[in-house]
């Protein structure tokens, strides 16, 4: 086993931050493009998931083509669209772009189902109460309805989320310095090493996504999840 | 403006991706035979709670689900050449390295997920119907046969269901160590020809009908099974 040759001190802070303060990469740079997809994707999961469940026939009906259409394609196609596609039409996205915005639209159709089986399980007596309350749809929904709804399936959703972030790995087929990326350059340089460097690689993701679960599970706290959900709702 | 020439897909490049969407089949049928035997074994044994096994099977599980399968199909497939004797490697050599290495890695990474699966589907199963299953005098094959398989497909097949389709999108992950399925020949008409817009389309249209097929048949398996348990019930 070689590896004092993976840890030395240029390949960890390269693991860590990529090539900072040039360009962010490493684990860096996949704990951003994570947490903004996350929230992201979890808003307009919200949105397609409410609208599916809630709006009106015709946008029901393009929320859940949109929801199908999504669900039945790699993710890795989706990255090759957003990044390959737009040049034919004279237009070059970046690739942090193209890889968040695949990202997003991909995992927020699974979120969309997600949040409409959690509308599903909102009691009836609740939205009756808030009828009763004189409340509009609108304030239902964001009052009533989303939150209750959201902690259901807060379960569901970190299942999602730790998808996602081992989802942001494909970004290297673009050649995007996140931590995998950067790990095949350290890979290629060795060439002595390869189960050092992709344990390693195996590692990192390993611990981001424990780290991930047990953030989430403090969301599971009712009390803790309503003072967050006041918080963004005052 | 962009002009389409769709005539693309008639002529080699249609050869080219018919060829990648044979290879993503083969993939996908033969790691979704591999996640499916190491599967339900991991997920009897998660649910058996053997006490020597306990930990190894969860370090199993969490392990393969916890990690990117593309970071596994990299580490199986530079690893192996470490790993494994020489004379095993010249075998591998013949069958395709690649091909099997990526077999290997999602047929793992997906037994995972259809071990957790099983293990909770098993669980689902009340405790009265092995006990009643005794009482009656059956066997330990009879009450695996009559009482536990027939329950524990009607609970577990529309999630083994979405988990084929997951697999299916997850071989796309293949031309990481360069298998020519079916993405790998949407890029390679990309750069030779520049015609990446309508390969991509046709990639996308393969999948699309492939795992919406797989997703249909899955509803509708579904509501057969559900209608079964109510004339039962």
């Amino acid at each position: 086993m070689n590896w004092e040759l993976v840890f030395t001190e240029n390949n960890v802070r390269r693991l860590l931050i990529g090539d900072w303060p040039k360009s962010l990469g490493g684990v860096a740079l996949t704990i951003e493009l994570s947490l903004i997809g996350i929230v992201l994707a979890t808003l307009l999961g919200l949105l397609v998931g409410y609208l599916r469940f809630a709006g009106p026939r015709p946008v029901r009906w393009l929320a859940a083509g949109y929801v199908e259409l999504l669900r039945n394609i790699p993710l890795l196609v989706l990255i090759f669209w957003a990044y390959f596609a737009p040049p034919y039409f004279g237009w070059e996205p970046s690739k942090f772009a193209s890889v968040l915005v695949a990202i997003v639209l991909f995992n927020a159709a699974y979120l969309a189902e997600i949040v409409r089986g959690g509308l599903l399980s909102v009691p009836v007596g609740q939205v009756e109460a808030a009828r009763a309350m004189g409340m509009s749809s609108l304030q239902l929904a964001l009052y009533v309805q989303l939150p209750i709804a959201g902690f259901n399936s807060i379960p569901a959703m970190t299942g999602r989320f730790i998808t996602l972030l081992k989802g942001t790995s494909l970004a290297f087929l673009i050649g995007l310095a996140e931590v995998t990326e950067i790990g095949r350059q350290i890979n290629n340089r060795l060439l002595t090493a390869p189960v050092e460097v992709y344990a390693t690689l195996l590692a990192i993701y390993f611990i981001l996504n424990r780290g991930l679960s047990a953030a989430m599970r403090l969301l599971e706290d009712r009390r803790r999840f309503n003072r967050i959900v006041c918080f963004f709702a005052r | 403006m962009y002009q389409f020439d769709w005539s693309i897909l008639w002529g080699e490049g249609g050869r080219l991706l018919i060829q990648g969407a044979l290879v993503t089949l083969e993939l996908a049928a033969l790691s979704l035979l591999l996640a499916l035997v190491l599967g339900f074994l991991f997920g009897v044994l998660r649910w058996s709670q053997f006490g020597p096994l306990r930990p190894f099977c969860w370090l199993y599980v969490e392990l393969l689900r916890n990690t990117p399968p593309l970071v596994q199909i990299l580490f199986w497939y530079f690893s192996a050449t470490v790993i494994l004797p020489p004379g095993i490697i010249m075998v591998l050599r013949d069958w395709g390295f690649q091909f099997v290495a990526v077999i290997f890695a999602l047929g793992l990474y997906h037994s995972g997920f259809v071990a957790e699966i099983v293990r909770g589907g098993l669980n689902a199963i009340p405790r009265g119907q092995y006990e009643a299953a005794e009482a009656v005098g059956f066997s330990f094959l009879q009450s695996v046969r009559y009482v536990l398989l027939p329950q524990l497909v009607r609970i577990i097949s529309p999630s083994l269901v979405n988990e084929s389709v997951s697999l299916i999108k997850n071989t796309s992950l293949a031309l990481a160590v360069g298998v020519a399925d079916v993405t790998y020949q949407a890029r390679y008409i990309d750069y030779s020809s520049f015609r990446g817009v309508e390969a991509l389309t046709a990639t996308t249209l393969f999948y699309l009908v492939v795992c919406a097929t797989i997703a249909g048949f899955g509803h509708l398996l579904q509501r057969r099974l559900s209608r079964h348990r109510r004339s039962a019930a």
